[in-house]
């Protein structure tokens, strides 16, 4: 087990270091310096020179990089270019905002996937419900239902308000009240995608002997379905979680948006439109050392629940 | 079931293939011209209303999905064209070679393609051809894993291993039965991957960086008509129904074969 984490452990780590780094220099080499598009067409040479002087863009892309890290270590992501503040402040305060969105969101997901699909194996008048919401949520974008649902809930019915996000101070009601919609919109990407991995998995365990066994010797459906097929059907929706969790940005980009909700998302569609690239290399990185990160917990989870897979 | 899926997502791709094809003659206005009648409501000669510069919604839309045709179709064919020998080679020859590609592919499949999308268009800049090839270079790893798992089924059997032993070289065995073998499996994928495809363009144009106006474009028309929702919601609702029942379409299409 120990051997196990410390192995892959130290395949996470250059996986980590190789990714940057391609980012980085993505980011940085293939652009040129940011220095000309910051100042537009008709910069004249010498303030692109200063302002390259000023950020360190003249200097060689390695010693960038590792100047980047070096900083990055120490909690210092630099500073934005269009707003001038600590990248590293930004990050920290939106952060907790997709949190919150994604662990609402994974959690309702993952317990609607599958409770809906260990249901409608034994009573087959759900499947078909069931396969529909599969579909919707694999297939129907997220801007849409989002779009849909403010329609529907605040233009229409007027029940929700349409946007925005209102921090637990404002009150819990007010702050949950402003979550419903953004959860629901995020947690049907995650349920289509869930769901699917359930669902197969979970017919294999269905024809499995000790099944049959359970249901012949008398035992409900519900029971088996429950207490003998979930356990055993549960695991490959472990890593899914695992590696949804990870992606935290990458899922909420839409959903924030359409929300107008101050999270990582939003914050990285900005910098892009803006070219602002120390955010969008902080928020690169957040998001590819998330996905690695989040892979091996997945991996170890899948361990510790599952004694058959061994690693070594 | 099967059935079902595969009728409903057959139909659903066939008739947004036409759209595309017959536009010139199917679009009530051009997409393009526009008029004093600026946002106007849905209407007898405007059925989805008029845009903030007093185009034809619903011309839009239908020219859109040209757009969103070639984009999907494109990608698809540049994700295959790498995805399929690559995931060939590392589940035929394994060793050295799929040491390398397997990790990779690994990766690239756990970051989420929107976000590596965003950050290839904004360096590359979003056009059409820009747009096919990022998406193309971001959806390979799906296929190219999914044509590895195949390959190694296949390289199993027996008439494989008869193949070796009268002779045959690897680019032979690889071109003669292990590709007839998965093509199926690949041409479902493909189906799977044009649904893809549009979902993530639509989204990235939704986003701000889809292909530049004036060209119509279901993404960029959601975007421009969210803003309106209060006064026409078949400004964003038209073309985001368009998205979504072109993806629905190729996806069930696709997943109805395997």
């Amino acid at each position: 087990m120990i051997t196990m984490i410390v192995r892959r452990l130290l395949t996470a780590l250059p996986t980590i270091a190789a990714s940057t780094a391609l980012l980085f220099f993505s980011v940085t080499v293939i652009l040129g310096s940011p220095a000309g598009m910051m100042l537009g067409q008709d910069a004249s040479p010498q303030a692109i020179a200063a302002l390259n002087e000023k950020y360190g863009f003249d200097r060689p892309a390695l010693v960038q990089y590792g100047a980047w890290v070096a900083n990055a270590f120490q909690g210092d992501l630099g500073r934005s270019f269009t707003t001038q503040q600590s990248v590293s402040r930004a990050i920290t305060d939106c952060i907790p905002v997709t949190i919150e969105l994604t662990l609402w969101s994974i959690l309702l997901a993952a317990s609607a996937a599958i409770v809906l699909n260990t249901i409608p194996v034994f009573k087959r008048t759900l499947t078909g419900a069931t396969t529909l919401a599969n579909l919707i949520g694999i297939t129907v974008p997220n801007f849409m239902l989002g779009i849909s649902l403010i329609f529907l809930f605040s233009v229409w019915l007027g029940w929700l308000p349409s946007n925005g996000w209102a921090p637990w101070s404002d009150g819990a009601g007010e702050h949950l009240r402003r979550m419903i919609m953004p959860v629901l919109t995020l947690s049907a990407y995650y349920f289509g995608a869930f769901s699917i991995v359930y669902r197969a998995e979970y017919r294999d365990v269905a024809q499995r002997m000790f099944i049959q066994v359970a249901l012949a010797k008398g035992l409900s459906e519900w029971k088996v379905a429950f207490k003998h097929a979930l356990p055993n059907a549960v695991l490959p929706v472990i890593t899914f979680v695992g590696i949804s969790m990870g992606q935290l940005t990458g899922g909420a980009v839409v959903t924030e948006t359409v929300f107008s909700m101050p999270g990582t998302g939003r914050l990285f569609v900005s910098a892009i439109s803006g070219h602002d690239f120390p955010v969008v290399l902080a928020v690169g990185m957040l998001v590819v050392t998330g996905v690695i990160v989040m892979n091996l917990l997945a991996d170890i989870a899948y361990t510790i629940a599952n004694p058959q897979i061994r690693f070594d | 079931m099967r059935n079902l899926k595969s009728i409903v997502g057959l139909t659903l791709v066939a008739a947004f293939v036409v759209l595309a094809a017959f536009a010139p003659a199917l679009a009530p206005y051009d997409p393009l011209r526009s008029s004093v009648n600026m946002v106007d409501s849905p209407s007898f000669s405007h059925w989805f209303g008029t845009d903030e510069l007093g185009r034809d919604i619903l011309s839009r839309v239908i020219y859109g999905a040209r757009t969103s045709l070639i984009i999907g179709f494109g990608a698809a064919t540049c994700a295959m064209l790498i995805g399929v020998p690559i995931g060939m080679m590392a589940g035929y020859l394994r060793g050295g070679f799929d040491l390398v590609a397997v990790p990779l592919i690994d990766l690239f499949i756990a970051l989420p393609g929107l976000v590596l999308a965003l950050i290839i268009t904004v360096m590359v800049g979003p056009s059409l051809m820009n747009l096919v090839l990022v998406l193309g270079f971001v959806m390979w790893p799906t296929i190219a894993r999914l044509v590895r798992g195949q390959t190694l089924a296949v390289r199993e059997t027996l008439y494989i291993e008869a193949a070796r032993a009268v002779g045959g070289t690897p680019g032979w065995i690889i071109r003669r039965h292990v590709w007839p073998n998965i093509m199926r499996v690949v041409a479902a994928q493909f189906a799977i991957s044009v649904s893809a495809a549009i979902f993530t363009s639509a989204s990235l144009s939704f986003l701000g960086l889809g292909i530049p106006p004036p060209t119509p474009d279901w993404g960029g028309l959601v975007r421009v008509g969210f803003d309106f929702l209060s006064l026409n919601p078949l400004m964003s609702l038209g073309p985001g129904a368009a998205v979504t029942f072109t993806v629905m379409g190729f996806y069930l299409a696709g997943s109805s074969v395997e």
